[in-house]
């Protein structure tokens, strides 16, 4: 099989020109994930070359050099890194180069580490007495993240001190969670806007900054509205960080039961997790400009294709001129990563 | 429908959707707008703003979920991190009505969502959403008088979140009772497709969320299956009018490219005037269907049936009761065209 361009044509306009303080919002599910179209986005804001000069694009490129913030709650930087590797981006060099920042949300955001000075004490069995937050803790990285049931006693200002540490080559910030409710999200945007402001301050007039967080919905889940942090205050939080940057990328899962088993049609009673994921993801939908929604193919698995990928206009104000054209295409990764686009009947 | 009901409706439903959208005569403080991610909101509070700005409304946006401010907007008020108190008093002094060269300036207060603020869970525990809505429409300070219309927006597809209280009525009960006129919105190409569905006594289709197929937020590709191009909203109006009659309406809003922004006609229509929902009826079908077509001439001439009518039938004259044998005779007056015959007839 040939090797694909790195930017599928069809793809090609929809992650290339994206307007002012406009939200892209991604939705993927367990079959069908998207770190593949999030790569397309890094690769369509960072790659120096034009490889769409055929398509009409090369203007829109040229004069706008984009910047972009990566911000990943579900996977590390090595990750990253490699994926792009193949598509031919160093993150490492561009992370030199002030073009790309990345603010690890995964390694350390419910986790201490060893070298603060307050050691993850076990406390005794007393979780229900205790007014104290019991936070869940991280597994390191390459493990499944999972929960341990050890709770973990936020030290505010012991775990934000690290932050000074000398950070792992690339990885411009790490995010801790720390405190509880409105103000742990206050802590985490602060961090990130540090960062964002950190590229920022490189930038020339014209310059463009894409912010990208992926999977944001993970603080969502893994605190509670028991804690003070619903769908109202993540999407909150969220234009808090929309705000600064040119354009936003979000990609939030909408497996089925996160969507639909807290709609009224169900007619069953949704835990509270179910019922906050539905409302973050539809009242994000509303407010975005395109969604693209990612699904397996409904007739079942394919050899030769991997997923559909719709795009939509979402319900956000757009303007006139804005004309975003929807359409559906199967996508096809193959081994090397390479990914296809293309309609359905076309190969 | 009856031909004479639907031009009824015509004149005086088409008055009144003109006077709700372009807030005249306050014929609706509160208007509900009940959306989904399958007919967002966005073209019907441009639609707002378009004719408010036509007529010198002064425009308030209470931004729940939109970040910049759009055309048209006056004032935008940010709800980022506010109580609604805060909320309530930045509204009332957006605007400052000119007493004396202006008493009575309209304004329109637009809010774009209000899920938001019923799901966060950041609001205050006396929060009480009929005086908020009421404190914009009537403000406390009675100086001068303003004409206040609130347009207040609710995605039906954003799930609640359970009430504290099980005894307090869900905030959509709130809200559909308080309301004065209730819009629904629905995509126009997909009452076309029900509508077809149900012509053919079929099961109608979903879209989107309903579908409740795996990854699917949002359905609404611009070409629809067999609906052409079916493009504009179609409102569902549930008016209140003070005497407490309901009025029930469907309408049909063109999509904006369609008219001019200076366009003062009404551009609305019923549902039931469109061609493509309601397809003209063809001549010869309604023609056809009140004589069966023969060689032989079945009807009457008006004079025939006068005559028929005017005939005795032989039981009624059996009535009169004049003995046994007497009644039940054939009384035949002879017409002019009539000839005697001796043998057959007797008198």
């Amino acid at each position: 099989m040939p090797s694909q361009p790195p930017l599928p044509p069809l793809l090609a306009p929809y992650v290339s020109t994206l307007p002012d303080s406009s939200l892209t919002l991604i939705s993927s599910i367990l079959g069908a994930t998207s770190n593949w179209l999030v790569l397309r986005f890094l690769y369509a804001a960072l790659s120096s070359a034009s490889p769409n000069a055929a398509f009409g694009l090369d203007e829109l490129q040229n004069g706008a050099k984009k910047k972009v913030v990566l911000v990943s709650f579900m996977r590390s930087y090595d990750f990253w890194k490699t994926e792009a590797k193949r598509l031919g981006l160093d993150l490492t060099r561009l992370a030199d180069k002030k073009q790309f920042a990345f603010v690890d949300g995964l390694s350390e955001l419910f986790y201490a580490p060893a070298a603060t000075a307050t050691p993850a004490s076990v406390s005794p069995a007393g979780m229900g007495s205790s007014p104290r937050t019991t936070l869940p803790m991280r597994s390191p990285p390459g493990a499944v993240p999972g929960r341990s049931p050890q709770p973990v006693r936020p030290t505010a200002t012991a775990v934000r001190g690290n932050l000074a540490k000398p950070a792992e080559s690339g990885i411009a910030k790490k995010l801790h969670f720390t405190g509880r409710g409105l103000a742990s999200l206050d802590a985490l945007e602060a961090d990130i806007s540090s960062v964002i402001e950190q590229q920022k301050s490189s930038m020339e007039d014209g310059d463009e900054l894409l912010l990208i967080i992926d999977q944001p919905d993970l603080l969502l889940a893994a605190t509670s509205p028991s804690m003070g942090i619903g769908a109202t205050e993540m999407a909150e939080w969220i234009t808090g960080l929309q705000q600064r940057a040119h354009a936003t990328v979000l990609t939030l899962a909408t497996d089925a039961p996160l969507i639909h088993n807290a709609s009224t049609m169900s007619g069953q009673l949704a835990t509270p997790i179910e019922t906050e994921h539905a409302a973050l993801a539809i009242g994000l939908a509303h407010r975005a400009r395109s969604v693209m929604q990612l699904r397996t193919l409904d007739t079942g698995a394919a050899k030769d294709v991997s997923g559909v990928l719709r795009i939509s206009r979402g319900g956000g104000m757009i303007t006139e001129e804005d004309n975003l054209e929807e359409r559906e295409a199967l996508y096809f990764i193959q081994r090397d990563g390479g990914v296809k686009v293309f309609g359905r009947g076309e190969s | 429908m009856a031909p004479v009901n639907l031009s009824h409706r015509r004149t005086h439903n088409l008055l009144l959707i003109s006077k709700l959208l372009s807030l005249r005569d306050t014929a609706s403080p509160l208007t509900l707008v009940l959306d989904s991610l399958e007919q967002p909101a966005t073209p019907l509070l441009k639609e707002y703003i378009r004719r408010a700005k036509l007529s010198k409304v002064h425009v308030t946006l209470i931004a729940f979920e939109t970040l910049k401010q759009p055309e048209g907007v006056d004032a935008f008020i940010s709800t980022r991190r506010k109580s609604t108190a805060d909320i309530a008093k930045e509204v009332n002094a957006a605007y400052q009505p000119a007493a004396a060269s202006n008493p009575s300036r309209r304004r329109l207060i637009l809010i774009d969502s209000i899920n938001p603020l019923l799901n966060s869970k950041r609001v205050e525990p006396g929060f009480h959403l009929p005086s908020f809505l009421g404190s914009f429409i009537a403000p406390t300070s009675a100086s001068a008088k303003v004409d206040a219309s609130l347009v207040v927006t609710y995605h039906q597809d954003v799930p609640e979140a359970p009430q504290p209280n099980p005894y307090t009525p869900s905030p959509i009960s709130v809200l559909t009772y308080l309301a004065t006129s209730i819009m629904t919105l629905h995509s126009f190409s997909h009452v076309l497709a029900q509508k077809a569905a149900r012509d053919r006594s079929l099961a109608p289709p979903v879209f989107g969320l309903e579908e409740e197929q795996e990854g699917i937020l949002l359905s609404r590709l611009d070409r629809l299956a067999g609906t052409g191009t079916a493009e504009g909203i179609v409102i569902e109006l549930e008016h209140r009018r003070k005497s407490g009659r309901g009025v029930l309406e469907w309408y049909l809003l063109p999509p904006a490219s369609r008219y001019s922004p200076q366009h003062l006609k009404e551009v609305v229509t019923l549902l039931d005037d469109n061609v493509l929902y309601n397809p003209p009826m063809e001549q010869d079908t309604a023609a056809g269907d009140e004589e069966p077509t023969s060689t032989f001439e079945l009807g009457l001439t008006d004079r025939q049936r006068r005559e028929r009518e005017g005939v005795v039938l032989p039981y009624f004259d059996a009535q009169h009761g004049d003995g046994p044998g007497e009644g039940g005779r054939i009384l035949y007056d002879m017409g002019e065209e009539d000839d005697f015959d001796e043998e057959e007839d007797e008198i």
